[in-house]
């Protein structure tokens, strides 16, 4: 498709739909939109290559009219279209991988209407995440969708990739509050999927595209399900004496029907990061609204309640300051990674010390008063009675705060030669004990790896496990993250979870999209059939047709 | 070969019957009566609902009888007893060019226009259990087990598939999942399709899909949300896995009495606003209290509220005090709580409900759910007849309004029904049963991909 492209007719005709401003070809544009936020598109990044695969044009409309001509545009000319939010997606799902027209959204970002009466918005895919909760709280009502992405991230973003945020274990996933989308497909039509399920008869077509990131065509607006903003927030930090303690606990408090906003689960490598990572971040500014600043230099660590850990070679300190946001120098980062068998193993051995007390557990509820004060009670009671021990709020109302700071700590890391990427993967909870041990034990061959369990359901839950490796150059930096994610991703297959339970599929997890659904990818090749039958919307990705790369 | 012979070979002559194109009826069995079986039509739903007539092409000519009474038919139910068993009776009616249309426990074929061979595929032998995980809180069922026979295994074990309406319990769960009805949705547990996590059904070619069981997940469109509601156009679901609960530990229920229609729909919101979460809703009108109701005295206006709630006792408790103190709100007051236990005995404890089935069931939002009661009784009036009605099945979408139309004394249909809708549908609601028609482009287009000989189901959701 891409090498036929005649560039200067590309740019008459957009410029004919679009006007100038909204149009670029310049060299700057086409190598930013080139990636997204995939941590294996930055390792070369880092050394100065330049992308291997760039947009020919970027585009920005302002409606959804210049979206139809846009797609009808590359329909005639075959070449793709790729849909472009925040560009914060992790899987690479806004590469370009065969060139053609990345369509920025940003500019369509208009919050339509609010409907208090039916709790649902109308809003444009542009919108920026942080802009649109800020927006419905004005009015007194929460999306209830705050990603740690929430700064960097579109609405539009968010369902095509069937996102979730911190509190899903309450409002559930994007695609629990989706209530219609509008759609331009690949045919070049605008589709409206809004009705009420249970009264249209046929497929549900609105979870037919939540999810497409970008493959069978462009979400240019929604309607939304709304909640009345809180009236009442209640955090919490208990201590479990292990992860299959805590793991029982909140299977304990989901089954009872009770629906805490969020539940998180550290295991011991994490509660020690979280816990260095709470400390330190107390003594700064707050930031809850404003990202956080650069992370400061200065400042001595924290005292460790009760006797250091060993720390043979420094690793466990370079890892706390990796969790405080330091900036590692480039030596200390390969001495601590590049031993990563060693650092899992003495994690085993801090572990121990750790689980002397315990893995921390942070809970917190959110919503009308009466209600939430009533859930809250029986929520901490029946924490306690599966054995978690509290240790008061502060540990709860600490994460609150600085719940969105950890995306910004990859930068020093990234900086200093090292990289670091996240995992996270879901399955029921009989399934959930083997995924974390088989999970664990596949990338902790490769890399320094740590776990949360986060995103809790009453039948089962996601596991995020954040893991940290070099390598000596970017080839064999790329060839170790690729091993990663192959055994990782292998094994989580093998006890049945799912690959991805909120960051999408990409070209990342492409390869694995196969073994993900079996025969049901033939449903979801016909729908990409259907909808986009000339293969134009972002060719390549999902496991769909051609291939990646890898 | 013929495709009969086929059949028997799939699933054996028991379980292939021929029916007489003429009637509809199952003439019986190719290899006679099968013990354990029901002869007659049974009364239970049948998935897949008729359409137009079918432009599908005629199989190859069936010559000569096999075995049974009858094979000069076109038409047969089979009923196999596993999903590889339909799987495979499906590949070798695709063969033929033969008609597939899925027939739920105990339903009746519907399609039996003499065109064209059809091989009607009965549920009624899927009837196991798979698996039960009470870890996770998920049974995996086959589809011809209904709600009722998955209740009966579930509640020994102090579980349940949840508060659904009646229809949950009586239909087969391919039925319920393969065709959209507002009879599956629940305040408490949102619309029955939210509590699938997989679903098993085999497409046009034969080949069986499970969509993989996760709490969530984020690898591209929810694929059995294909299969759900696309009345067997798609795949023929052979199973599915649906999330479960442990029964409540308390249940409570309490009637009110409100001023009007309008103030039981306020105090309904206000307090699903401040999270309530009942697991029972419904608001009658006077009229409509008093048909179900025998000697309830109540003034013409005004309208009665029966609610559940259920969970934890505190919880249950405090739903219940929500919707009192939303009651109070509105004018409204407590009122004898026998009517509320005798409404739920209705609905989930089979004690029967008096009168006609309401003719007219129409989905509103919240905002025009009102606006929507009093354009039917208004068009009614006007029509010198009268309705009443109850509202009901309150989720995230709204309520569904089930009115029931008298003129002269008998059920009003015909004009007066078309009227009504008409009504319903100026003020804002939604008739059920309604296509998004803008999509039947590509809903036709996923169906000559998935099934280029249109075997599927033919004729429905066309």
């Amino acid at each position: 498709m891409a090498a036929a492209v005649d560039v200067e007719r590309l740019q008459r005709e957009l410029e004919a739909i679009f006007g100038p401003r909204r149009v670029s070809l310049r060299d700057v544009d086409l190598e930013t939109y080139a990636r997204d936020m995939w941590p294996r598109a930055l390792l070369g990044y880092r050394e100065g290559h330049k992308a291997p695969t760039r947009p020919h044009a970027i585009v920005w409309p302002e409606q959804v009219d210049e979206v139809v001509a846009v797609v009808n545009l590359a329909r005639a000319q075959r070449i793709p279209i790729v849909p472009y939010g925040g560009g914060s997606g992790v899987c690479g799902g806004a590469v370009p991988l065969l060139g053609g027209i990345t369509i920025d959204t940003k500019r369509m970002q208009q919050l339509r209407a609010v409907h208090a009466a039916e709790l649902i918005c109308d809003v444009e895919a542009g919108l920026s995440g942080e802009r649109f909760e800020r927006e419905l709280l004005r009015r007194g009502y929460t999306f209830g969708h705050f990603p740690s992405s929430i700064y960097c991230s579109t609405v539009g973003g968010w369902l095509a990739t069937r996102a979730a945020g911190q509190l899903s274990t309450k409002y559930g996933k994007v695609e629990d509050r989706c209530a219609g989308l509008t759609v331009v497909t690949g045919r070049g039509e605008v589709i409206e999927t809004d009705g009420p399920s249970r009264a249209l008869r046929g497929p549900n077509w609105t979870q037919l595209l939540l999810g497409s990131e970008g493959t069978l065509g462009v979400i240019t607006s929604a309607r939304l399900r709304l909640s009345p903003a809180p009236q009442l927030r209640v955090f919490r930090g208990f201590e479990v004496d292990d992860i299959a303690a805590g793991v029982a606990a909140i299977r304990r408090v989901l089954q009872k029907g009770l629906r805490p906003a969020v539940v998180r689960l550290y295991d011991e490598l994490d509660t020690l990061m979280s816990s260095f990572s709470h400390h330190d971040a107390e003594a700064e500014t707050e930031h809850v609204i404003a990202p956080p600043p650069p992370p400061v230099e200065t400042g001595a660590l924290p005292a460790w309640p009760g006797p250091p850990p060993e720390a043979p070679d420094g690793v466990v300190a370079r890892l706390i300051d990796f969790a405080k946001g330091k900036r590692l120098r480039h030596a200390v980062t390969h001495a601590a990674l590049g031993k990563s068998q060693l650092v899992n193993r003495l994690v085993g051995t801090v572990a121990e010390r750790i689980a002397r007390r315990g893995c921390r557990l942070i809970i917190g509820l959110e919503g009308a008063r009466i209600r939430t004060e009533v859930e809250a009670a029986l929520t901490f009671h029946e924490l306690e009675a599966a054995g978690a021990r509290d240790k008061g709020e502060d540990p709860g109302w600490a994460w609150l705060k600085h719940r969105y700071a950890v995306s910004y700590r990859m930068s020093p890391v990234f900086r200093d030669g090292a990289f670091v990427d996240t995992m996270e993967v879901a399955a029921s909870w009989e399934q959930l004990a083997d995924l974390y041990h088989s999970v664990r034990t596949a990338i902790g061959r490769h890399a320094v790896v740590m776990a949360h369990f986060s995103h809790a359901y009453p039948d089962g839950c996601s596991i995020y496990f954040t893991f940290a490796g070099t390598a000596g150059d970017a080839a064999a930096a790329e060839r170790l993250y690729d091993a990663i994610w192959r055994d990782g991703l292998e094994a989580t297959t093998r006890v049945g979870g799912t690959i991805s339970h909120h960051h999408g599929v990409g070209l990342l997890k492409a390869p694995f999209m196969a073994a993900e659904h079996r025969e049901a990818m033939t449903i979801f090749e016909a729908a990409k059939a259907a909808l986009d039958p000339d293969g134009i919307c972002n060719p390549g990705k999902m496991g769909l047709g051609a291939r990646g790369r890898r | 070969m013929t495709l009969e012979r086929e059949l028997v070979d799939c699933v054996g002559a028991a379980h292939v019957e021929a029916i007489d194109p003429r009637t509809g009826s199952v003439i019986g069995a190719l290899a006679g009566p099968v013990t354990g079986t029901s002869a007659g039509p049974s009364t239970g739903p049948v998935t897949g609902t008729s359409a137009g007539p079918s432009t599908g092409p005629i199989a190859g000519p069936v010559t000569g009888a096999s075995t049974g009474p009858s094979s000069s038919s076109l038409n047969w139910r089979v009923t196999p007893g596993s999903a590889s068993e339909v799987a495979e009776v499906i590949r070798r009616a695709r063969g033929y060019k033969a008609a597939v249309h899925p027939v739920g426990a105990g339903g009746r074929p519907t399609r039996v226009a003499g065109d064209r061979a059809r091989v009607h595929v009965s549920t009624r032998r899927l009837d196991q259990v798979l698996q039960l995980d009470e870890t996770s809180l998920l049974v995996h069922a086959q589809a011809g087990l209904t709600g009722l026979d998955l209740e009966r295994v579930l509640g020994p074990r102090n579980l349940s598939i949840g508060d659904y309406p009646p229809a949950v319990l009586t239909s087969s769960i391919g039925g319920i999942l393969a065709v959209r009805t507002p009879g599956k949705s629940s305040v408490r547990h949102g619309f029955f399709e939210d509590a699938v996590v997989g679903v098993s059904a085999v497409l046009a070619d034969g080949r069986t899909v499970h969509t993989r069981v996760a709490p969530r997940r984020s690898t591209g469109p929810d694929l059995s949300r294909a299969l759900c509601g696309s009345e067997g156009t798609i795949g023929f679901i052979t199973s599915a896995v649906l999330r479960i609960h442990v029964r409540p530990e308390a249940r409570l229920v309490a009637a009110y009495l409100l001023p009007s229609i309008d103030a039981a729909v306020s105090a309904v919101y206000l307090a699903l606003h401040e999270e309530a979460a009942p697991s029972g809703l419904r608001i009658f009108d006077a009229h409509e209290a008093r048909a179900h109701f025998e000697g309830l005295e109540l003034p013409t206006s005004s309208a009665l509220l029966c609610a559940c709630t259920a969970g934890p006792t505190d919880l249950a408790t405090c739903d219940r005090d929500l919707i009192t103190s939303a009651v109070r709100a509105e004018g409204g007051a407590t009122t004898d709580q026998a009517l509320a236990e005798l409404w739920w005995r209705r609905l989930h404890a089979g004690e029967p409900t008096p009168g006609p089935s309401p003719s007219l069931q129409v989905m509103a939002t919240p905002s025009k759910v009102r606006a929507v009661y009093h354009a039917v009784i208004a068009e009614l009036a006007n029509l010198g007849g009268s309705a009443r009605a109850h509202i009901s099945r309150f989720n995230a979408d709204g309520a569904v309004m089930f009115a029931t139309l008298e003129r002269g004394g008998a059920p009003a249909g015909g004009e007066a029904l078309a009227a009504a809708e008409r009504a319903a549908q100026a003020a804002g609601g939604w008739l059920l049963g309604t296509r998004a028609e803008q999509l039947d482009t590509y809903l036709r287009a996923l169906r000559d991909v998935l099934d280029p000989d249109g075997i599927m189901n033919p004729g429905v959701l066309a």
